[in-house]
């Protein structure tokens, strides 16, 4: 992994860790293929909401409406190389 | 200008060293924040304070609808109730408290990570674009902000009116003196963003750490 992907995928399982009150461990404990939406019960519509704007300031990005689809959130994976490509972009 | 809305007061034993006014959260992050906040506010009475946390008109047991509140009312009924209060007062805000807390007339003021409304206008907005698009509608940011320039919208849960989405969207954190600005981690209070959490929970040693960074906060403001 490289300091970049390092860093995004350690703020992503903080902001996760905040967010979904997981605690360390089990925010430690998400692999690429841990479910979010529709598999934990604390990832409502507004945790996702709560989730997106957070990524913003902390990830220091701009995540526009037409690019989140379900997907995003479907698994930890697809939302880390989801927050890669916006921050190598 | 009338203020008929409920105050928690918790008070110490004997006269107080002075009142802190409590400024919470806004909307849904005032509801995850209050068990912690009280009992910060409980501290401050075993210090010697007298703490008070009133409603926002249209929160909590208000009687006022909130599409009837905005931005504007939240400032000035904050300085009826501070206006009101006898003997020395501190204000002590956290996140969007802080946009509405600089109308008040006090000796000093504390601010726990003050947020920018439209960070907070952006995340309500969301919640909806993401409820409507689970119950198969389709909406986007632009589309309901557009909507609420004519409009009430009801966003998680809050109908908001036209009024309150422009000046939350707008709003920012006002300068003031004399300011002790807190933020999370290392340097400040040590605990975990509670307002952002899904399901509330609660932290004493933060409550804890919050009652005694606002005390010293109020000797160097010479309010003993």
């Amino acid at each position: 992994m490289t300091d970049t992907a390092a860093t995004v995928d350690a703020t992503l399982r903080a902001l996760l860790a905040d967010i979904l009150g997981l605690g360390e461990a089990r925010a430690a404990a998400l692999t690429e293929d841990s479910g979010l939406f529709g598999e934990l019960p604390e990832f409502d519509s507004m945790a996702v909401a709560t989730v997106l704007t957070e990524m913003e300031d902390r990830l220091g990005i701009v995540i526009d409406d037409d690019e989140i689809d379900g997907e995003i959130f479907e698994t930890y994976g697809n939302l880390l190389a989801f927050s890669l490509r916006k921050v190598t972009d | 200008m009338v203020v008929d809305e409920h105050i928690l007061r918790i008070e110490p034993d004997g006269a107080p060293r002075a009142t802190i006014l409590i400024v919470p959260p806004l909307f849904e992050e005032a509801n995850r924040t209050r068990r912690t906040l009280v009992l910060a506010m409980r501290a401050l009475a075993a210090k010697g304070f007298a703490a008070a946390m009133p409603d926002l008109p249209g929160q909590n047991e208000s009687i006022v609808a909130l599409e009837d509140a905005d931005l504007a009312l939240w400032q000035a009924t904050l300085a009826e109730i501070a206006a009101g209060i006898d003997g020395p007062l501190l204000v002590a805000s956290v996140r969007g408290g802080c946009l509405i807390d600089h109308r008040v007339e006090a000796a000093g003021r504390w601010r726990l990570a003050p947020v920018g409304g439209s960070s907070l206008l952006r995340t309500l907005l969301r919640a909806r674009v993401s409820a409507d698009r689970e119950a198969g509608v389709t909406s986007s940011l632009e589309s309901l902000s557009e909507m609420a320039q004519h409009e009430p919208l009801l966003l998680a849960g809050n109908r908001l009116s036209p009024a309150m989405i422009a000046q939350l969207g707008a709003a920012e954190v006002q300068p003031v003196n004399p300011l002790r600005g807190v933020t999370l981690g290392t340097d400040g209070i040590a605990g975990a963003p509670l307002w952002l959490r899904a399901e509330p929970g609660e932290d004493a040693a933060m409550a804890e750490a919050i009652a005694a960074d606002i005390a010293d906060w109020s000797a160097a403001c010479d309010v003993r």
